[in-house]
C-alpha cells in the first residue's frame, strides 16, 4: 500500500511544483505549494491510519518497494516528511525564495517520499543523485555568494558517485568495498565530521527553505537503515557510532563559537545528526529507538527552529551573535516560538526530545560508557546555544527596528509544529512501541540471516520479500 | 481513603501544571488573561497544591503511614528500560513541598502591587507557574529520572526570570551565565541517573530502610557508590550555587525582587540539598562522597560569609548569607544530620524569603528601627573581625572584594581558553572552505600576512 499512497502523493506533488514554478509573484507560488502539501500531509495521514487500524495490504509482489511490510517506519516518516515540508514552504520567506525555488522544495520533498518507499540500491543511488543535482541547481541560481555552488558540487558529486558506486557493488557481491563507499556517500550527506565542512555555508546562504527540504527528511539515515543496517562488521559499526559521537560533541561545542545565528544552527544540527548516526550503529535496540526519535525530532522541532529564524532573518536581515539584538517585546511569539523549537530540538522535558534523548543515552551506556557520557555533554552545550542564540536575538537592547511579529500563516504552521511535538512528547509510548517492534522484527530477521552458513549480516527479509540480491559479508 | 490521598498526591502537581496550560494557551492566542485573572490562576493553583498536601500530611499522621507511593504508569518503555511515573510522598518530600507550595501563594500575591502593569506581568507569573509544578514533581519525585525531568524545568524558568528585564544587557547576560551554570551541572544529574540504571537497574527510590525516608538504590560496589554520589553532588553544587560555581547567584538578583526571593532565599537554592538528602543513603556508603559534601558545603560557607561582609548592595549581601547557609547544610548531611539539614532548609527559606522580599524597603525599615530605638543601628558582625589577625585583614577584605578569585579563575582560565580553542577550530574549517572554493585563496591569507607584518 505504501506505493499507492506514495503514487498519489507524488500525482499531485510533481505537477503542483510545475504550477508552482510558474506563478506570477513568489506570495502565489508559496499559496499554491502550501496547499499542495497539505494534500500531501493529508495522503499521508491516511497512510498512518490505514496502517494503524491494520486494514487490508494489497498483495503485490515487487520486492523492490517497501509496501508489504506491516512493521514499516514509512507511513510514520512519510507523514513527518510531509510536515516538514508544509513548514519549509508555509514559513518560507518570499524575500529569499523564489517561484522556482519553492517548485524544487516541492520536487526534493517528492524525492524523499519516494526514497522512503524504494528499496532497491539502484534506484535509492538514482534518488540520491537526483536530490543532490535539483539542490545544486538551486544554488546555481543563487546570485550570493558565487562560490556556495561550487562548494555544495565538490562534496556531493563524490558523495553522489560514491553512493551509486557502492550500490553497484552491493549487488554485485562485493558488499566489502560497496559498505565502504554507501558510508562514504552518507558520511557527506550527513555532515558526519571530518566530511562536514559544506554544511554550515549551505545553511548561512541557501534559502532555509531548500535547506530544510534538502537535508531534514535525512536521505541518509534512511539509506543508513536499508542498506548498511546490520551489515556492518562490528569494529567498523563500532568506528561508526564513534564518528557520530564525536560529530555530537565537537559540533556543540562549535556552535557556542559562532557569531552567526544562521551558522549556530547548521552545528547544532550537525550535532543531532551525530546523535542519529550514534546511535543507528549502537548494537543497543533501545539506543537504536532513541536515534529514530532523534530522527523525527530533526523533521520537526528543528525544522520549525530553523524556519523561525529564516523568518526572523527575513525582517532584521543578517542574524549576528556578537551583540544584543532585543525586540522580545515586538515579537513575543517569534521568541516563545523560537525558544521552544530550540530547546524541543535538544531535549526539553515533556517533548519528544527528551524522550529521544533518554533512549539514546540509556541504550547506549552499557556499550559504550564514556561517548554516553559525552553525549550528555553535547546536548548539555547544545542547549546552551539555544539559550545563547535566544538571549542575543530577543533581548538585551530596547531597541528594534519595528519589525512585526508572526502573522497569522506563521503561527499557525508553527502551531500544528508545537502541538505535534507536544502531543508526542507527552504521549510517546505508542511511537516508541511501533519503531521496538520494527527494530525487533528487523533484529530477528538479521538474526535469522546470520544463523544461516554464508548469510552473516544479511539484510532483514522476511517482512519485505527477498532482496535482489543475496550478499554476504564473508570478504571481511 | 487511600485513592483519595492519592488523587491529592497528584494534584500538588496537577494544580500548579494546569494553571501553566490557563496561562500558556491564552498567551500564545495573543489574548493574555486580565492582571486579576491570572494572579488567581496562579494563585488558586498554589492553594490547592498546599491544601492537597494539606490533606496527605494529616492521613500520613492520622493512618501512621511513613510513606505513600503513587506509581502512575509508564510514561514509555522500550527493551529493558522503561520510565515510569511514580511519585512518593513521605517525611522528607511533604514539608518540602508543603512549604513550596504556601511561599509560591505567597508571592504570587505579593507580585500582584509589586509588578502591577508591569510589561512582563503575564510572563512573569507564567514562568512562575512553570517552576511551581517543576519544582513539585522534582520534591515528589520516585526516581531520578523524574527529578531530572523537573530539575531542567527550574534551571530553564530561573534563567528566564533572571533575564526578565530584557532590554538591559546586564540581566541577560547573568541569565546566560547561570543557565550555563545549571547546565553543566545537569550532566552530573544525568549521568547519575544512567550510572544507576547501569549499575542497579533502576534509579527509583527504593524501599525504607533504616533511614527516616527512602532514599535512592545504593550501588553494590564502594567505586559505584562514590561515583553516583559525586554526580550527584556536582549536580547540586549548581542549583545550590556552591563553590566553585557560586558566581552566579549575586548576579541573578537582578531579576523581579519576588523571583529572587522565591528562587535564591527559598526554593531553587535548596533543591540542591534536598537532592542529596534523598540520595543519602548513597553519600553515607561511599564515605569519600559524604566528606566531598562536607568540604563543599564548609569551603563555600567560610567563603561566602567572607565575601558577603563586603557586599554594599542588600540583594547581594543576602544571596552571600543564602550561599553561606546552604554551605551549611551541605555539612549536616554531609554528616548525616538528616532532621537538621531538613529543618535548617525550612527556616533558612521562610526567613531569607521574608529578607528579600523586604530587601527594597531597607532604607524605610532602617528609619523606622532607628526613630523606635532613638540612636543608630548597631554595628554587626564584629566577632568575626576580632578573629581575624589586623595585619591579614586588608588581604582578606581585598580578596573577598574580588570574590576569592573564583569567578575570575572560570573565566580567564577555564571558559576563555575553551572559546578560544574552539574558535581557532572554526577559523581552520573556514580556511578549507576557503581553499576549496577560492583558486587563490592561499596567496590571498599569504599576501595579507605579509602586509600585516612591519
Amino acid at each position: 500500500m505504501t506505493l499507492v499512497f506514495t503514487a498519489l502523493q507524488l500525482v499531485l506533488l510533481v505537477p503542483a511544483s510545475w504550477f508552482v514554478g510558474r506563478a506570477s509573484s513568489a506570495r502565489t507560488a508559496r499559496r499554491r505549494a502550501s496547499y499542495a502539501m497539505a494534500l500531501a500531509g493529508m495522503i499521508a495521514l491516511a497512510q498512518v491510519a490505514w496502517h494503524l487500524f491494520e486494514l487490508p495490504w494489497l498483495e503485490w509482489p515487487a520486492d523492490w518497494l517497501a509496501m508489504e511490510d506491516p512493521h514499516s517506519w514509512v507511513p510514520a516518516f512519510s507523514l513527518i516528511t510531509c510536515l516538514m515540508g508544509f513548514t519549509a514552504i508555509a514559513l518560507s520567506p518570499i524575500s529569499e525564495t523564489r517561484p522556482r525555488t519553492f517548485r524544487r522544495i516541492l520536487l526534493l520533498i517528492s524525492v524523499a517520499l519516494l526514497f522512503l518507499a524504494v528499496r532497491q540500491p539502484i534506484g535509492l543511488a538514482v534518488l540520491w543523485s537526483a536530490s543532490a543535482l535539483i539542490t545544486w541547481l538551486e544554488l546555481k541560481d543563487l546570485r550570493q555568494p558565487p562560490r556556495i555552488a561550487k562548494l555544495f558540487a565538490i562534496y556531493h558529486l563524490p558523495s553522489a558517485v560514491a553512493f551509486g558506486l557502492g550500490a553497484m557493488l552491493l549487488i554485485q557481491d562485493h558488499a566489502a568495498a560497496g559498505l565502504v563507499l554507501l558510508l562514504v556517500g552518507v558520511g557527506i550527506r550527513e555532515a558526519v565530521i571530518p566530511l562536514h565542512s559544506w554544511f554550515p555555508p549551505f545553511v548561512q546562504y541557501a534559502p532555509m527553505g531548500l535547506v530544510v527540504a534538502f537535508f531534514a527528511p535525512q536521505l541518509g539515515v534512511y539509506a543508513h537503515l536499508e542498506l548498511l543496517r546490520g551489515e556492518l562488521p562490528q569494529q567498523l559499526a563500532h568506528i561508526v557510532a564513534a564518528l557520530g559521537a564525536v560529530t555530537a560533541v565537537v559540533a556543540a561545542a562549535l556552535g557556542l563559537a559562532q557569531t552567526n545565528a544562521k551558522r549556530a544552527l547548521a552545528f547544532l544540527v550537525m550535532s543531532q545528526t551525530g546523535l542519529v548516526a550514534f546511535g543507528l550503529d549502537t548494537s543497543s535496540p533501545v539506543a537504536q529507538i532513541g536515534a529514530l526519535l532523534t530522527w523525527q525530532v530533526i523533521g520537526v522541532a528543528t525544522t520549525g527552529f530553523a524556519m523561525t529564524l529564516a523568518a526572523l532573518e527575513a525582517r532584521r536581515g543578517n542574524l549576528s551573535l556578537r551583540a544584543p539584538a532585543g525586540s522580545f517585546t515586538r515579537t513575543p511569539r517569534m521568541a516563545v516560538a523560537f525558544l521552544f523549537m530550540g530547546f524541543a530540538s535538544v531535549g526539553l522535558p515533556l517533548t519528544l526530545g527528551f524522550v529521544a534523548e533518554d533512549l539514546l543515552v540509556q541504550g547506549s551506556v552499557e556499550e559504550f560508557p564514556v561517548l554516553a557520557f559525552a553525549l550528555i555533554i553535547a546536548t548539555a552545550l547544545n542547549g546552551v546555544s539555544v539559550m545563547r542564540a535566544f538571549f542575543m536575538l530577543f533581548s538585551g537592547s530596547a531597541e528594534h527596528i519595528g519589525e512585526r511579529d508572526l502573522t497569522r500563516r506563521e503561527a499557525g504552521a508553527l502551531t500544528v509544529v508545537m502541538a505535534t511535538l507536544l502531543a508526542t512528547g507527552l504521549f510517546p509510548a505508542r511511537t516508541v512501541r511501533e519503531l521496538e517492534r520494527v527494530t525487533q522484527a528487523q533484529e530477528q530477521t538479521v538474526g535469522a540471516g546470520s544463523a544461516s552458513p554464508g548469510a552473516a549480516g544479511r539484510l532483514p527479509q522476511t517482512e519485505k520479500g527477498p532482496r535482489p540480491k543475496t550478499r554476504s559479508l564473508n570478504s571481511w | 481513603m487511600e485513592p483519595v490521598v492519592n488523587w491529592m498526591i497528584l494534584g500538588i502537581v496537577g494544580f500548579p501544571a494546569l494553571a501553566v496550560s490557563l496561562l500558556g494557551l491564552r498567551a500564545w492566542v495573543y489574548h493574555p488573561w486580565s492582571e486579576r485573572t491570572t494572579v488567581a490562576i496562579v494563585g488558586l493553583g498554589f492553594t490547592a497544591s498546599a491544601t492537597a498536601c494539606a490533606i496527605t500530611t494529616a492521613w500520613l499522621l492520622a493512618a501512621d503511614v511513613t510513606e505513600v507511593r503513587v506509581p502512575l504508569g509508564s510514561w514509555f518503555s522500550a527493551g529493558h528500560y522503561s520510565f515510569d511515573w511514580n511519585l512518593i510522598a513521605d517525611h522528607l518530600s511533604i514539608p518540602f513541598a508543603m512549604f513550596s507550595a504556601v511561599l509560591l501563594g505567597l508571592v504570587a500575591a505579593f507580585s500582584r502591587r509589586y509588578l502591577h502593569r508591569e510589561p512582563g506581568f503575564a510572563r512573569f507569573y507564567l514562568l512562575l507557574a512553570i517552576f511551581g509544578a517543576a519544582v513539585e514533581f522534582v520534591v515528589l519525585a520516585g526516581s531520578l529520572d523524574l527529578v531530572f525531568l523537573g530539575w531542567e524545568l527550574v534551571g530553564l524558568t530561573s534563567a528566564l526570570l533572571i533575564a526578565f528585564f530584557h532590554e538591559r544587557r546586564g540581566p541577560v547576560e547573568h541569565g546566560l551565565r547561570a543557565f550555563v551554570t545549571y547546565r553543566l551541572c545537569d550532566v552530573g544529574l544525568l549521568a547519575a541517573g544512567v550510572a544507576l540504571h547501569f549499575m542497579v537497574g533502576t534509579s527509583e527510590v527504593g524501599p525504607a530502610g533504616d533511614g527516616p525516608w527512602a532514599g535512592f538504590a545504593v550501588p553494590s560496589t564502594w567505586a559505584g557508590a562514590t561515583i553516583v554520589g559525586l554526580l550527584l553532588l556536582w549536580a547540586s553544587m549548581g542549583k545550590a550555587a556552591q563553590l566553585p560555581l557560586s558566581g552566579w547567584l549575586p548576579r541573578a538578583m537582578e531579576g523581579p525582587t519576588p523571583s529572587s526571593a522565591v528562587f535564591y532565599g527559598a526554593l531553587s537554592i535548596h533543591l540542591g540539598p534536598y537532592l542529596l538528602l534523598r540520595a543519602e543513603s548513597i553519600l553515607q556508603a561511599s564515605g569519600l562522597a559524604a566528606g566531598a559534601v562536607i568540604a563543599v558545603g564548609a569551603l563555600t560557607a567560610v567563603h561566602a560569609t567572607f565575601v558577603g561582609r563586603t557586599q554594599t548592595d542588600i540583594k547581594s549581601a543576602l544571596a552571600y548569607a543564602s550561599m553561606t547557609q546552604v554551605g551549611l547544610i551541605y555539612v549536616e548531611i554531609g554528616l548525616g544530620f538528616r532532621y537538621l539539614a531538613l529543618a535548617h532548609i525550612v527556616g533558612h527559606a521562610a526567613i531569607r524569603t521574608l529578607q528579600i522580599l523586604r530587601s527594597p524597603s531597607l532604607l524605610h525599615d532602617h528609619h523606622h528601627l532607628e526613630q523606635a530605638m532613638g540612636r543608630q543601628l548597631p554595628r554587626t558582625g564584629g566577632h568575626l573581625e576580632r578573629l581575624v589577625p589586623s595585619s591579614l585583614q586588608p588581604w582578606l577584605y581585598r580578596v573577598a572584594l574580588e570574590r576569592g578569585g573564583f569567578d575570575a579563575v572560570l573565566q580567564d582560565r577555564m571558559l576563555a581558553p575553551f572559546l578560544r580553542f574552539i574558535s581557532r577550530i572554526d577559523r581552520l574549517d573556514r580556511a578549507w572552505v576557503d581553499y576549496l572554493t577560492k583558486p587563490n585563496a592561499a596567496q590571498e591569507r599569504r599576501r595579507l600576512h605579509d602586509e600585516a607584518l612591519p
